[in-house]
């Protein structure tokens, strides 16, 4: 599957970071980024980063008919969960996980992972999948 | 007082895999004798996801470093990428690894290569460039999905890991540096040219003239510029490419198997190459206590060695925490079969 590499590029920090925006009035955390507050309409936003935020698995779908150029990760499992303090929701792909394993309202954590790639020649597409939290908080990690 | 003593290890991260292989399938695959992994020291190994490579490994390792180092992305005057399974041939993988991590835009950022040994040589580099002032913090990553030749005795170790090290001033460090030296040769112990998709390996070679003669004379130039002696450490970790070369080196050299085996995880999660020692060391400034001396002495193909005397200090205890250690990686740890790990690793292709 053809990457074009213009949004590609100018997506690449939002992707590596998970780059969200904030109200500056109400405090809504935007996802995507916006420079507008969908909620309250403010137009004085910042930029957060969404990377280092936890979350809770809400819902998930397992894909057995993948699409080309995903042949290889079937099955695919791509999930919506809801960040623990910006409370906002993700559409990810979720990984190191086994349908089994999958459980509505489980703590997961965003990585760094080959969303998918153009053959064997073109460009590789970094960016956030979900996965299980490595470290439960009450261990004292993070 | 040596240059070195004035710079330490700010903060460390890895990563490995939750992927495993049982070395039994290997055997039962390409029949080899049921005694081979037992022969290698070694039962399991990591094996990076179908969604995996040297540079996603490397982000993670490399935000777990920083999450102990505490320190501002910014300040970071270069990320050295050590890898030799870099996934684009052209294009840096230390690049993306910045960019992933916020170091950009006025970092130096290069991918290394010299075997296993290329993130090495890259502390060595990172200990002059911070001691001179030229940057105040290097990021040093080594990180491998490790390839072999399906079916080739190689394939037993090759595995998937990576380690990171934020490289800065003593007084911020969990451990410093007090000497290092180096040891090289040309010897044609290991190689992948351009076109081969696995490496090869000189058979003979890989022991005697590579392995042991590069790391015993990168140690003993150590020992003749301190006149430290192998009572002196507390620890000792060597490149590992099974599980039986590091206690033999450390044989030879004269240390105890007691101080190796702490430091020794090729038997679990098989070689990961650049990350290989890195990761052993990693796991023992997480059981070491303030004041006690390390050897680090990893080793790549080519060849070469390394050996770094460090002290561990009273920071180290407060920064552990602060990330996921070395043992929270090995728990998360589910077995799959050749067929899975044949595919992950790429060794079935598809047309397209």
């Amino acid at each position: 599957m053809r990457i074009s590499i213009p949004p590609s590029w100018r997506t690449r920090v939002h992707r590596y970071r998970l780059v969200a925006t904030r109200c500056k009035k109400c405090g809504t955390v935007l996802y995507p980024p916006a420079s507008i507050c969908r909620h309250c309409g403010f137009r004085d936003v910042e930029q957060i980063e969404l990377v280092n935020e936890k979350a809770r698995l809400i819902t998930w779908t397992i894909i057995y008919s993948a699409m080309e150029g995903f042949e290889e990760r079937r099955p695919v499992v791509i999930g919506i969960v809801e960040t623990l303090n910006s409370r906002v929701k993700i559409m990810a792909p979720l990984t190191d996980i086994l349908p089994d394993e999958l459980k509505i309202g489980m703590l997961m954590e965003p990585v760094i992972r080959r969303v998918r790639e153009e053959g064997e020649a073109g460009l590789i597409y970094y960016g956030v999948a979900y996965r299980p939290v490595l470290v439960n908080e009450s261990s004292g990690t993070s | 007082m040596l240059l070195e003593e004035s710079v330490g290890i700010v903060g460390w991260g890895v990563y490995i895999p939750r992927w495993r292989l049982s070395l039994r399938e290997i055997v039962d695959v390409w029949g080899f004798s049921p005694e081979q992994p037992k022969e290698l020291g070694v039962s399991e190994k990591s094996v990076a996801g179908i969604d995996e490579d040297a540079v996603t490994m490397g982000i993670e390792a490399a935000r777990n470093a920083l999450l102990r180092a505490g320190i501002s992305p910014g300040e970071i005057g270069a990320v050295w990428f050590g890898t030799e399974s870099k996934p684009y041939a052209v294009k840096p993988s230390a690049t993306i690894v910045a960019e992933a991590i916020g170091a950009t835009p006025y970092a130096m950022a290069t991918d290394w290569e010299f075997a296993c040994r290329a993130a090495s040589e890259a502390i060595r580099t990172s200990i002059g460039v911070v001691a001179s002032g030229l940057v105040k913090y290097t990021l040093v990553i080594g990180s491998d999905t490790a390839q072999a030749n399906p079916g080739d005795v190689l394939e037993f170790t090759a595995s998937s890991a990576a380690t990171a090290l934020i490289i800065g001033n003593r007084e911020e460090s969990a451990a410093y540096f007090e000497a290092s030296a180096t040891y090289i040769t040309d010897t044609p112990d290991f190689w992948r040219r351009d076109y081969s998709k696995y490496p090869l390996h000189g058979e003979a070679f890989t022991g005697e003239p590579a392995y042991f003669k590069h790391i015993i004379g990168a140690v003993k130039t150590l020992f003749e510029k301190t006149g430290l002696k192998p009572s002196d450490f507390d620890y000792v970790v060597f490149h590992q490419p099974n599980g039986i070369f590091p206690l033999k080196v450390a044989q030879m050299l004269g240390f105890p198997r007691e101080k190796v085996l702490p430091g020794l995880l090729t038997p679990i999660i098989g070689n990961s190459y650049n990350s290989s020692a890195l990761i052993g060391f990693a796991r023992v400034l997480e059981i070491a206590k303030p004041g006690q001396r390390i050897l680090l002495a990893p080793f790549g193909s080519g060849a070469g060695s390394d050996a770094f005397s460090v002290i561990v200090t009273d920071k180290v205890k407060e920064k552990i925490y602060k990330a996921p250690t070395v043992e929270d990686y090995l728990k998360r740890k589910h077995l799959i079969n050749y067929s899975l790990y044949a595919k992950y690793r790429k060794l079935v292709y598809r047309v397209e």
